[in-house]
């Protein structure tokens, strides 16, 4: 709640502008070549690992934390299309 | 002409309505009168050891200038003695051999007490049988109706005494005052039972008064719970009958009750897995002549489908009822305002900003008029809008198509599952 109490009302982000924020952010690491190890789920939403490897071979993770329903949808859609 | 005959477990029936065991079957008089307005069966009310009952008997609730949308009763089974009763179902039966009669039976939960019983009523002719296990007030004090009705292992025990002696087929009729009523259903099943009806009545207080603080209804300024009924519970009994049609341990046919008013209704009943329908309180609200609407109605929904018979669209609904994990999470359908009907009266922005998604903007075209318009983007689809406007045809859920996969959430949970590990919140 810390980040909205500077927001005035109707500042606060809508969900869906927020879904898109999410789904850019995981279509691009697919398009980067990012392949999802791990997930879990709890109170707080869904935490997505994404590793690659670059060059010289070195596993790199980055982490996502998907704070909408449709991203939760929408992640879960893209691994019955991969 | 549509054939409305059902063949209900061997009970044959010129349509699938019944009169429901209750006041309007307490005698020869009022079943013969039934069945010259049109109804194909009636389940007599219930027999038993004869009682007494109180006065005042009934209450009904008033929504909104509808009459008797719920219905309560204190009254019990029948407190004519079971000879006067047999005697009119012989007599009822003599000059109705076409209809259906069944014998609603309540006894204590004691073997000797239904092979009495039931010998005694298949003597006079009836066409089946159907138990009382639900009934909630007065009797349920007593160990029967409810009472039994809510305890699986006398649901089966009954049934199968009933089923040693019985001759023709059994219903069991199941109380509705119970958290899963599949598991008395299957006890039913168990037990031998041909046929399951549902549901009898919820147990109720339909009010307080304000003035004399006593209940309503109450006798002498006491009360007790009663049973509730009428199109008010309607959609509980339509959960419970989908409920067991679609559970393959309750293979027997299903006598659909609850709130059914017209044929619309029964044909909803029927489509969720009924084979006939039993109605009271609209008969009791309108009188016996109501079925001949229903009739029509169904005879012309019936021809206007193309459809031949009533049983061929029995159950046709079922595969359609499912659980929740398997519905599909990707379907969307959003809300869409026709500007062109809308009255501005703003119950969809107040009730969508007040209570659901915030996503109905009041706007004002180029001319200063206002107008409503839906975020569609935001919206997601709950039906609130449209289910409070007051106009038909302002808004309508519109499907849009989505570029993702069906995917339900049990199909999601499996997805992911093997991406799943275990961990504790950051």
């Amino acid at each position: 709640m810390d980040e909205y109490e500077t927001l005035k009302w109707g500042e606060v982000m809508s969900d869906h502008l927020q879904y898109l924020e999410e789904k850019r952010k995981i279509d691009s690491y697919f398009e980067k070549g990012y392949q999802i190890v791990s997930i879990f789920e709890n109170l707080s939403g869904t935490f997505v690992d994404f590793v690659t490897s670059n060059d010289s071979g070195e596993r790199e993770i980055v982490q996502l934390q998907l704070l909408t329903a449709e991203s939760r949808k929408y992640i879960a859609s893209k691994l019955i299309i991969n | 002409m549509a054939d409305l005959r059902i063949s209900f477990a061997g009970i044959k029936s010129p349509n699938p309505f019944w009169l429901a065991s209750a006041p309007p079957t307490n005698s020869g008089y009022q079943v013969q009168r039934a069945f010259e307005a049109g109804w194909g069966g009636a389940v007599w009310k219930t027999l038993g050891e004869p009682i007494i009952n109180t006065t005042s008997r009934f209450a009904a609730l008033s929504f909104n200038g509808q009459r008797v949308a719920g219905f309560n009763n204190i009254e019990l089974i029948t407190d004519r003695p079971l000879e006067v009763n047999l005697k009119e179902i012989y007599e009822t039966k003599k000059r109705f051999p076409n209809h259906a009669i069944i014998a609603s039976l309540m006894v204590e939960p004691k073997q000797e007490k239904w092979h009495e019983i039931v010998k005694r009523v298949e003597d006079v002719g009836v066409d089946g049988l159907e138990l009382n296990f639900g009934c909630p007030h007065g009797m349920a004090e007593r160990g029967m109706g409810a009472a039994s009705g809510q305890v699986p292992e006398l649901v089966e025990k009954q049934t199968y005494w009933v089923k040693e002696v019985a001759k023709t087929p059994v219903i069991v009729k199941l109380t509705p005052n119970i958290t899963d009523i599949t598991i008395t259903a299957e006890a039913a099943v168990q037990g031998g039972a041909d046929a399951i009806s549902m549901i009898n009545t919820i147990n109720s207080l339909m009010g307080v008064d304000l003035d004399t603080w006593n209940t309503i209804p109450h006798v002498a300024g006491k009360g007790a719970h009663g049973g509730y009924c009428g199109p008010a519970v309607k959609p509980i009994a339509l959960n419970m009958v989908g409920e067991c049609a679609r559970n393959p341990l309750i293979d027997v046919p299903i006598s659909g009750i609850g709130g059914i008013s017209n044929w619309q209704d029964a044909v909803e009943f029927i489509l969720m897995g009924a084979t006939g329908v039993q109605v009271c309180t609209a008969a009791m609200h309108h009188g016996f002549s109501i079925v001949e609407d229903m009739l029509d109605g169904l005879n012309n929904y019936l021809d206007s489908k193309g459809i031949a018979s009533i049983m061929d669209i029995v159950g046709k609904a079922v595969p359609k009822y499912s659980d929740w994990g398997d519905l599909d999470l990707n379907y969307k359908v959003v809300a869409r305002i026709n500007n062109d009907v809308c009255i501005n009266c703003n119950k969809c922005h107040i009730s969508c900003e007040d209570t659901s998604h915030q996503c109905i903007d009041m706007l004002k075209n180029e001319n200063g008029e206002p107008y409503l318009k839906v975020r569609e983007e935001d919206c997601v689809g709950c039906n609130l809008c449209a289910i409070v406007c007051p106009v038909e045809g302002a808004i309508n859920m519109v499907e849009l198509k989505q570029p993702l996969p069906k995917m339900t959430w049990n199909e999601r949970q499996s997805n992911i599952a093997r991406f799943k590990i275990d961990k504790v919140a950051k």
